[in-house]
């Protein structure tokens, strides 16, 4: 190759960089607050190409995590995906702005349930853009269980001893609320609550490790420390299966809490293009059946997975079937008692 | 502009810049801290207030006391396994050691880790000690063990042995560079004098070196009490410390003014613990002059 052909290419390269440069510039960006697998190459790349919108995402281990990062200093997200028990915590503390559902090409092929949940309205105005949602179930090691098993009760067996896992969240006072056959359990008393610590301390002894995000419990299941625990139902299972272990998930018959993400915008975004064209790919087939190849997760806009999925999936994911939600106890925001919850579960990791 | 005014400037910014440093970046954060500190949590997030309620809490719910004292415990527990090792380690480098490059190089050994990330040092104990990791395939592999066991792992114990690695150069840079100073010719002066190795090290040696000795353990103790990374990667469900409180405070609790009157609670027990080894190393100062 000659040196002016060398050249040429240089020129032509360097331009060509400043071109992507500049384009991505006037187009802005996307800074997402979210959970693992919420912002998988495989449709934000298409979407970064035909948007010119970069996205960038941070990840969350807790729903707790949202108004820490949001109350820290705004400016630095655009979008966030809390939790149906978050979302009007978002909304009450003045952390999101209001969504102009005429702009969300499928709003209407959302779940109706989901769309009207007292999460994301709030005064006659819509909150967030329902996105997916799924179940905290539970799991084990196949081959370590010669009986499986059926029951939170499993998770404080002394025969498990150190195999045991827990979410490090404000969530295991609900397992643990449940195990003591407290079936409200988004509306303990307080001596409920000190019942749940108080049988959460115990369990302590057995748990070998909290784990705090997806990758974490990976982690933990694949290098062998754990055979039981609580999990994203359909996410880590899979992910542990990548690794050639084979893990069980089942809803133990004290039942488990579901869960449903929304997309809610941070109030002032200056991106606010970017971000209307993120949450309409993600309600969209690319994003619904994008999100949920990689997470396993189900999705809100069952009109976009009866197209982009197969039968098989469409029916294992519950979609033709919201009454399976029904069955589940959907997170429900705590309003102030979650500061009790909180608090008794910080309660727990700090105990001798 | 004269020379006479154009030193005098050149001088106020050479003093001025450092102390404008420290007041942007210690002075007035710490005030921020302390002013927090009298806040009060108000659900969804916290108010303006001027009350000691955060205060009282950590005194009177046992749960702060209790982690505050696993924090002195677990770093007192480092700094003597530190200690331990620094000791003898910086001792047989100063008086054993004969050549003065391969003394640069073991000094150099304990130090150079120092450079590699601290996560990534704290992590790869995870793959040490873990039940599938490489101390237990050892133990396996010579028939000690019957079956990889736990012990080893995400509980006290791994947490001591990881902050005792990771913070080890500050307790052997010390008492290196006191060892070091002491004049040889005390030590020959002692022997002379018909006393032994043993009576020699205590009499002589042990009394010179104090003052690294304290240093070494107050910079040990103090950056082990306020280290939150190692309860996290290798600290099992016993072993949260103050630090892991504070960050929760600050994020998932969302209670800054709790975090802060913690976080006030930290610095007074750590200035504290600074102040109290200044004055035992002055007060036992000896004048080699």
């Amino acid at each position: 190759m000659s040196f002016k052909t060398v050249l040429k290419y240089a020129v032509a390269a360097s331009v060509a960089a400043n071109f992507t440069v500049s384009a991505a510039l006037a187009a802005g960006e996307v800074n997402l607050l979210t959970w693992e697998g919420y912002a998988d190459a495989s449709y934000i790349e298409p979407f970064e190409a035909a948007s010119g919108c970069t996205v960038s995402a941070t990840y969350v281990g807790s729903n707790d995590d949202f108004a820490a990062k949001l109350a820290a200093g705004g400016g630095v997200y655009d979008l966030i995906s809390p939790s149906i028990d978050t979302t009007s915590i978002m909304i009450d503390a003045g952390f999101v702005e209001t969504v102009d559902t005429s702009k969300i090409a499928e709003w209407d092929n959302l779940y109706e349930k989901f769309r009207t949940a007292g999460g994301i309205n709030s005064g006659g105005d819509v909150y967030g853009v329902p996105f997916v949602w799924g179940a905290i179930a539970f799991m084990y090691r196949a081959d370590k269980f010669e009986t499986p098993p059926t029951s939170l009760d499993d998770l404080w067996d002394e025969n498990l001893s150190g195999r045991i896992s827990l979410w490090d969240d404000k969530s295991a006072i609900y397992v643990a609320a449940r195990r003591l056959g407290h079936t409200d359990i988004y509306n303990l008393t307080d001596a409920q609550i000190a019942e749940a610590q108080a049988s959460l301390i115990g369990q302590k002894p057995l748990v070998r490790k909290y784990w705090a995000t997806a990758g974490e419990l990976v982690d933990l299941y694949v290098a062998g420390e754990v055979w039981i625990s609580n999990t994203w139902a359909g996410y880590q299972s899979s992910l542990i299966a990548e690794q050639g272990i084979e893990v069980v998930e089942f809803i133990p018959r004290e039942n488990a809490e579901g869960w449903m993400d929304s997309w809610q915008i941070v109030k002032d975004t200056p991106n606010t293009d970017c971000v209307y064209k993120f949450i309409n790919m993600m309600s969209s087939e690319a994003g619904q059946c994008g999100t949920s190849a990689v997470t396993g997760y189900s999705v809100a806009n069952p009109v976009a997975a009866r197209a982009c999925m197969t039968q098989d999936q469409f029916d294992a994911l519950h979609q033709d079937d919201p009454d399976y939600l029904d069955a589940l106890l959907l997170w429900e925001p705590l309003g102030e008692r979650i500061e009790a919850y909180t608090n008794a579960w910080n309660a727990v990791k700090s105990a001798n | 502009m004269n020379r006479l005014s154009r030193d005098g400037l050149v001088r106020a910014i050479v003093c001025f810049t450092p102390i404008l440093w420290a007041i942007a970046f210690m002075f007035v954060p710490y005030v921020i801290i302390l002013t927090y500190s009298f806040w009060t949590k108000k659900f969804p997030t916290f108010l303006p207030d001027f009350q000691f309620g955060n205060y009282a809490l950590i005194f009177f719910d046992p749960q702060y006391v209790s982690v505050l004292m696993r924090t002195g415990k677990i770093a007192l527990f480092v700094t003597a396994a530190a200690l331990l090792l620094a000791y003898p380690f910086a001792y047989f480098l100063v008086f054993r050691v004969k050549s003065a490059k391969v003394r640069g190089l073991l000094y150099m050994a304990v130090i150079a880790p120092l450079w590699v990330s601290y996560l990534l040092r704290a992590y790869t104990w995870k793959t040490i000690l873990g039940n599938n990791g490489v101390l237990n395939s050892f133990l396996v592999s010579i028939g000690i063990l019957d079956e990889p066991t736990d012990v080893f792992l995400y509980n006290q114990f791994s947490m001591v042995v990881t902050l005792t690695y990771i913070f080890i150069p500050f307790m052997v840079m010390p008492i290196y560079t006191a060892l070091e100073k002491i004049p040889k010719n005390l030590i020959e002066a002692s022997k002379d004098l018909g006393i032994g190795p043993w009576g020699t090290f205590w009499k002589v040696v042990w009394p010179l070196s104090l003052p690294g000795v304290i240093a070494g353990a107050t910079f040990t103790f103090c950056l082990t009490f306020g280290d939150f990374v190692a309860p996290v990667l290798v600290g099992g469900p016993d072993g949260v410390m103050v630090a892991n409180i504070i960050t929760s405070q600050f994020g998932s609790a969302l209670n800054w003014p709790l975090g802060s009157a913690l976080a006030i609670v930290v610095l007074i027990i750590v200035l504290s613990i600074i102040e109290m080894s200044d004055r035992v190393q002055r007060a036992g100062r000896i004048d080699l002059a």
